[in-house]
């Protein structure tokens, strides 16, 4: 299929891009021997969902300013959206192999804005998206156009205290085209969150801070198309929270719910297991 | 160095200070803002709970829908900005020099600088301007830490109708990169009487001298005049040179500041860690040779007291400028009674 898309794609074509996603990231890690495996596999549904289906991007003009935009707050997650990029034909598909390799590769482990096309904003020091989603959004009201900005941040990362003066921020301005997503795996690099720093009840929290907010299978194509969908020109005065349940490391048997897979070493054997796991054709 | 100060000269040099008249940076900068908001109607304004406290209330009022008030959170503040600059607006943060950089730095350099966007950071209340608000509103590392990001310039303006000028080169100048402006709050000398030329990156040469250079920014560049002045009246020509810009600092006045004068001297109300002194020190390090002392913050909490005392008891006075430039220049104060009257 042409991966440089013509949209919109059915919900098998979908779930083949999420397929590919993850065999995209894994080529990555594998070349640099390493990566965020788990972190990237809990979001893949929710990039590709965004990217394929539902947001206004243009390959040929990527800082057109009526797009809609999306901050990769958990920046360590990168990969999948590169992954998404290089399917969309904002960056080459040969970037995949110098991933890490060498000094001033153009993929790194967080997406920069410097290299990168079709990266709206540089991440990777956590709590930072949000604002700069709300900061978006807000540009977006005043400047009366229509775009919506997705904020994708980890549960882990609603430990830090400037996610919550973003959340109080955009329920003050009513920023009803501003989306967040909590990629809610249940692990950070250190353990179960709730050892770590607990968070729930999350949905409760968010919808104190003025929210509307829906909790969703994160891995459900469906579901996420449905509540992920832009809201233009609506009489909603409510940013809205998208609070996804998803699973670590999913896709590949042997890192679904596994600590350490937050970012490990690969080796070949685990890289061909993975492969074949996801049905690849070999990259 | 701080020494103490023979009365004969504080006496001559408190008496100067008197001939100037003074203006509150925090007036100025609500009149500027005021003015500017016509003349530029495209920037918004971003505080953080400080609409009264940073003078941008009359502004406020005139122009509610470009006041974006994020409350007591300057993280959020700064990831905002940057975020507004990104979809292609121009933000002016008004904040307090403390917070604005201390406690927002992350933000500063990642969303801001890194992403390459133009977001003004205006930092009142910096170095003793709120001394007696102690260490946690004193801010004396502001400009160490934000000259280290790569990518920010960072502007020191000496008094209101040199900060007016400035705001105006800000906004004007076409650039991807944030701005640091280091600011005052109480009343400041005005040493200027109409308006001043500022070009970012060119600093101004204020005395002329061929026995030793003073380099000052922000409140000392008043007290860097009056030292000059009083030590012309001794025979001794201090040469005095406003660095505004300490990023980029303008190294061949630096380099030129150095030539044909036996020492030089630079003041600042800042630690002497990281501050304009360093900054110079890094310009000469090449040469050319000179014999240097910084004057600043020695590296420790100040004490807590209104600002003009404060700055005094630290040696951030002319009065401190003139005893250490007869020091460098191996004489002695003795030799210039006559003079000092």
């Amino acid at each position: 299929m042409d991966l440089n898309i013509r949209q919109p794609l059915s919900l098998d074509d979908l779930k083949d891009m999420a397929r590919i996603n993850r065999l995209d990231v894994a080529r990555m890690f594998m070349a640099a021997g390493n990566g965020h495996f788990g972190s990237c596999y809990s979001c893949t549904e929710i990039i590709t969902v965004l990217y394929f289906a539902l947001m206004r991007i243009d390959r040929a003009n990527p800082d057109w300013m009526d797009r809609d935009r999306f901050v990769m707050a958990k920046g360590h997650a990168a990969p999948t959206l590169y992954s998404a990029l290089i399917r969309r034909g904002f960056i080459p598909e040969k970037w995949m192999d110098e991933y890490e390799t060498a000094v001033g590769a153009r993929l790194m482990t967080h997406p920069s804005r410097r290299y990168q096309s079709g990266v709206d904003t540089s991440q990777g020091s956590l709590g930072h998206g949000l604002s700069i989603g709300v900061g978006m959004a807000l540009a977006a009201k005043l400047d009366k156009r229509d775009y919506n900005v997705y904020v994708l941040m980890g549960d882990g990362e609603t430990n830090e205290g400037s996610v919550w003066e973003a959340a109080a921020a955009a329920s003050k301005f009513r920023l009803q085209n501003l989306v967040g997503i909590i990629d809610l795996n249940r692990l950070s690099v250190d353990g179960e969150l709730e050892n770590v720093m607990p968070m729930e009840p999350m949905v409760d929290k968010w919808r104190a801070f003025g929210w509307d907010v829906v909790r969703v299978d994160g891995h459900s194509l469906p579901a996420l198309l449905k509540v992920l969908a832009p809201q233009r020109n609506v009489g909603a005065s409510a940013p809205r929270m998208i609070v996804a349940d998803t699973i670590k490391g999913k896709g590949v048997s042997f890192m679904e719910n596994v600590r350490s897979w937050h970012a490990d070493l690969i080796s070949s054997k685990q890289y061909s297991d993975l492969v074949s796991e996801l049905g690849g054709v070999g990259v | 160095m701080n020494k103490s100060i023979p009365q004969d000269i504080a006496s001559t040099i408190s008496e100067r200070r008197k001939n100037y008249t003074q203006k509150a940076i925090r007036g100025q900068f609500g009149e500027t803002m005021v003015a500017l908001a016509t003349s530029h109607p495209n920037f918004l304004v971003l505080t953080s709970d400080l609409m009264y406290a940073t003078g941008i209330d009359s502004f406020g009022a005139l122009h509610p829908e470009r006041l974006i008030n994020l409350g007591i959170a300057e993280q959020n503040m700064t990831g905002v900005a940057a975020g507004l600059a990104l979809c292609g607006k121009l933000p002016i943060v008004c904040g307090y020099a403390a917070f604005t950089t201390l406690r927002a730095v992350e933000q500063a350099k990642l969303d801001a600088a890194y992403n390459n966007v133009k977001v003004i950071f205006t930092a009142q209340s910096a170095g003793l301007s709120y001394g007696v608000g102690g260490p946690t509103h004193q801010t004396y590392e502001d400009i160490a830490i934000m000259r280290a990001i790569p990518n920010m310039i960072v502007l020191v303006p000496s008094d209101a109708i040199e900060m007016d000028s400035c705001l105006h080169a800000a906004l004007e100048i076409e650039t991807s990169s944030p701005i640091y402006i280091r600011l005052g709050r109480g009343p400041e000398y005005n040493f200027n009487s109409s308006y001043v030329p500022f070009q970012i990156g060119k600093s101004t040469q204020l005395r002329d001298g061929k026995d030793i250079s003073i380099l000052a920014n922000g409140s000392m560049v008043f007290e860097a005049i009056l030292a000059s002045d009083f030590l012309a009246g001794c025979g001794i020509g201090a040469r005095v040179l406003n660095l505004h810009t300490v990023k980029p600092i303008d190294r061949d006045a630096v380099r030129e500041a150095a030539i044909g004068v036996e020492a030089m001297l630079v003041i600042e109300e800042h630690s002497v860690i990281g501050g304009l002194g360093g900054a110079v020190l890094e310009c000469l390090a090449e040469g050319p040779a000179i014999r240097v002392r910084r004057i600043g913050i020695e590296d420790c909490f100040p004490p807590i007291g209104p600002t003009r005392e404060l700055r005094m008891s630290l040696g951030l006075s002319a009065e401190n400028l003139v005893v250490n430039a007869f020091d460098l220049l191996g004489q002695t104060i003795e030799k210039h009674p006559a003079k000092i009257n």
